[in-house]
């Protein structure tokens, strides 16, 4: 037992902190949110020299091997930084093709695609939610239904991250609508431009877009599974926790820049004569949310530990994201009331730590999801 | 980062887990309480203590040279969370607290006296800080401690002082030096609690506990009273600290109402059909992720002081956190039991009354040992660096 970091974790945390610092200035992160390209290419190319776009693949596939903790503090990093770069659903795509091939279930594709993917080649990302957001199996009803070698597909996909940059979109869909919601799903690994794929991408509070995804007889090739037929929430349920919990490792990053940046005002600004540091009220302000952000830090790394390890991540990541939403907002709110009326400004910067880390507590589940979860594995009957 | 307990751990953890199960009867833990409420300490009580102590968990991260065995942090952490688990209400702050300071400041003679004693129960100390001035603001005590040819002179008043009706001494905290900074004219004296001209009154509290007030007129003690420096009290508790610091003993007093009554609604059948609405879950669930809470700030206190790390905050935010956390339960479970929850005594009553107790109870966590005020000050202060008013 020993909840701190690491020797290795240390490095990767270090490493990230250092390269974002000098690489990921404010004036860039403006420049992708006010820009056409929605993406900054430069530095997304830099993630993949350095190998990150990899981190935890496995070495045939041109990935680094690390653990999934190490890959979490990277994307915590990433979240702190708010680097304008996709790496959150690349990672989730990637490390789910990546758990097909190890199975040795599905089509050639996703291995074919794994290479380009760790090297920055090729840009992935993943559908899963329809019309009520959520986590759950139930979230899938899009159905696919088996063409030849392959499947038709036809429904419709909402909070798609980056689908308009993506390469490859890693699609949730039912292949068979009968029975418990957790049997006959598949997922299937769909060219972003395929045929009969419409998407229009709407702006989110974060800065960047999200697309709904339109699918109408759209053919995908039996090459394109990954995993097995009618049993995709095999790889769905422990992808959606990765999502989860790399989900919370940003937004505790980014949570945790912003506070200190109200510490560090609070030092600076002065009223009635003082600091208003100085003042009793806004220290314990402070107290509480350095003490709220370290909690959520905690939780989030018992949670990548556990997947890390391969044990029964369902309680701690639930708890971990439950937490993490509602706390971190509180802290966000604390941290805009430390800088007064500038948070509300446009050109000053602490609004784009605000936003983005709002946003992202809005994904993947909210605190009532999460909490439902939570309440099942303590051993509460569930009522719905 | 590892978050779980090595094999070893485990097995250390199923020995006390077997030790408490075979000795803690319901006749030793009703002693216990009957001592909390002012009863002294039991027969059955002395009797467990004694077999702890043969087993050598009682101060077991202590160095050998004085009677422990060096064991590691984490093997000290699993013995305070079974005792707590067996619902074993000994006091640990003896062996956690004063005999770590006694190891660092005292003489030998001093040493070679209380700490074998410790060990074994046969001394026992109250902790003699708070004074009707107030416990905040510790330094400012009045109690007044003055030095002659054979020894020191004792007058003045502390508050609060439980046990002090049955601990063999008090562990006093007196001002020796009235003209300096308040910080450094303060001793530490070790008293037996006979000697003349102590008196003890009792203070009843709500959960239905006792503490006292304690006079000292003209008390005289000898020059080896005096614990370490004339005028270095103050330092020695911060000094001594970390042994008794990093402890799963507060923690689990801060989530023991929580696992109450999470037992209760698992478990009771009026709990299971107060548990079947999905609100009464929502809450619970986010109870739980509090309570990890706790416990993880424990774990990450812990794992800085077995890095030889002195944590500038951390031990403040676990302070802060934890006692709120338990206010909030008791809190929250008068609202899921509703009338249920009144009940002090009687058949009904969820848990033979415990829940109005820890109610009434829970406050006490978040001002003693350093209030949450304080606490937060130092948090903004030590660990965010924010400037003085
Ligand atoms: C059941 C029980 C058992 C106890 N056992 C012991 C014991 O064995 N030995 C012992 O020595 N003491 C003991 N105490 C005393 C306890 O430690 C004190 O109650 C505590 O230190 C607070 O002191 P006080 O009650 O004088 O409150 P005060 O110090 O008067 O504080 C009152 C309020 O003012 C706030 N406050 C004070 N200073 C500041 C500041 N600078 N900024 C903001 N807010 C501030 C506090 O947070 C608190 O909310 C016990 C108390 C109880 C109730």
């Amino acid at each position: 037992m020993d909840v701190l970091l690491n020797e290795d974790e240390e490095m990767i945390r270090d490493t990230a902190r250092h390269f974002f610092d000098a690489e990921c200035d404010t004036d860039r992160i403006r420049a992708v949110e006010d820009g056409e390209e929605r993406i900054d290419r430069e530095l997304w190319q830099q993630l993949a020299e350095l190998g990150w776009l990899g981190l935890a693949l496995p070495a045939i596939q041109g990935g680094s091997e690390a653990p999934f903790a190490q890959l979490a503090l990277l994307v915590e990093e990433a979240g702190r930084a708010l680097a304008p770069v996709p790496l959150h659903p690349h990672s989730v795509a990637s490390l789910a093709l990546a758990d097909a091939v190890e199975r040795d279930e599905g089509g050639s594709l996703a291995s074919s695609v794994l290479g380009d993917a760790a090297a920055g080649e090729c840009l992935l990302t993943w559908a899963w939610s329809e019309r009520l957001p959520g986590v759950g199996p139930d979230s899938v009803a899009m159905r696919a239904v088996p063409d030849g070698n392959g499947w038709r597909l036809n429904g419709c996909k909402r909070f798609v991250e980056a689908y308009d940059i993506a390469d490859y979109c890693l699609v949730a869909v039912r292949t068979d609508a009968e029975g418990a919601p957790e049997d006959g799903m598949t997922l299937l690994l769909v060219e972003a431009g395929a045929d009969g794929v419409s998407s229009v991408a709407q702006r989110a509070l974060g800065g960047d877009y999200h697309s709904e995804v339109d699918f109408e007889n759209v053919y995908v090739d039996g090459d394109a599974l990954v995993g097995q037929v009618g049993s995709g929430w095999d790889l769905a349920r422990p992808m959606l926790e990765r999502a989860v919990v790399l989900n919370c490792a940003m937004i505790v990053g980014a949570t945790r820049r912003a506070a200190e940046r109200a510490f560090d005002y609070a030092k600076e600004r002065v009223a009635f004569g003082h600091p208003i540091g100085s003042f009793q009220a806004i220290q314990h302000l402070c107290a509480d949310m350095i003490t709220w952000v370290d909690g959520a830090e905690l939780l989030t790394r018992e949670a990548a530990w556990h997947i890390e390890q391969g044990l029964d991540a369902a309680l701690p990541v639930a708890a971990a994201k439950s937490f993490t939403n509602e706390r971190c907002q509180m802290v966000l709110r604390e941290a805009n009331q430390i800088h007064g009326g500038y948070a509300q400004v446009k050109e000053f910067d602490q609004q784009l730590w605000y936003r983005r880390a709002a946003a992202w507590s809005m994904r993947l589940g909210t605190a009532l999801e999460h909490r439902r979860t939570v309440a099942k594995a303590l051993g509460f009957e569930e009522v719905r | 980062m590892d978050f779980t307990f090595s094999d070893e751990n485990e097995s250390f953890r199923a020995e006390v887990r077997e030790f408490l199960d075979e000795h803690v009867s319901p006749e030793i833990v009703q002693e216990m309480r009957a001592s909390a409420a002012g009863e002294g300490i039991g027969r059955l009580t002395r009797e467990l203590i004694g077999k702890i102590g043969d087993r050598g968990w009682i101060g077991m991260s202590w160095p050998e040279e004085y009677g422990g065995r060096n064991a590691d942090l984490i093997d000290q952490y699993i013995f305070e969370e079974e005792l707590a688990r067996a619902r074993v209400p000994l006091n640990l702050g003896n062996f956690i607290e004063q005999a770590p300071a006694i190891m660092h400041a005292g003489t030998e003679a001093q040493k070679a006296y209380f700490l074998p004693r410790l060990v074994r129960g046969e001394v026992t100390f109250a902790l003699g800080y708070t004074e009707p001035s107030g416990g905040a603001d510790l330094a400012s005590l009045k109690t007044r401690a003055v030095e002659d040819e054979d020894g020191f002179l004792i007058n003045g008043q502390k508050v609060f002082t439980t046990r002090a009706e049955q601990s063999s001494h008090i562990y006093l905290m007196a001002r020796t030096d009235p003209d300096v900074q308040k910080h450094k004219g303060i001793s530490i004296f070790l008293v037996p609690m006979d000697t003349p001209g102590i008196t003890v009154r009792p203070l009843w509290t709500l959960p239905g506990g006792r503490t006292n007030e304690v006079f000292f007129e003209d008390v005289r003690v000898p020059k080896d009273a005096l614990l370490g420096q004339k005028n270095g009290g103050w330092y020695i508790g911060a000094s001594a600290l970390n042994l008794g610091r990093a402890g799963a003993r507060r923690y689990c007093v801060y989530v023991s109402p929580f696992e109450d009554l999470l037992r209760y609604l698992r478990e009771d059948e009026i709990g299971r059909e107060l548990a079947a609405d999905p609100v009464v879950q929502d809450k619970m669930a986010q109870l739980y992720c509090e309570a990890r809470v706790a416990k993880l700030f424990t774990m990450r206190s812990l794992s800085m002081v077995r890095r030889g790390e002195n944590p500038p905050y951390e031990i403040s935010s676990e302070k802060v956190w934890g006692p709120e956390f338990q206010v909030r339960t008791t809190e929250a479970a008068s609202q899921i039991l509703g009338d249920y929850h009144q009940l002090w005594e009687g058949d009904t009553a969820p848990n033979g009354g415990s829940f109005p107790r820890q109610y009434v109870g829970a406050m006490v966590s978040t001002f003693g040992h350093g209030s949450t005020q304080v606490m937060r000050t130092a948090i903004a202060r030590r660990g965010l660096r924010l400037p003085k008013e």
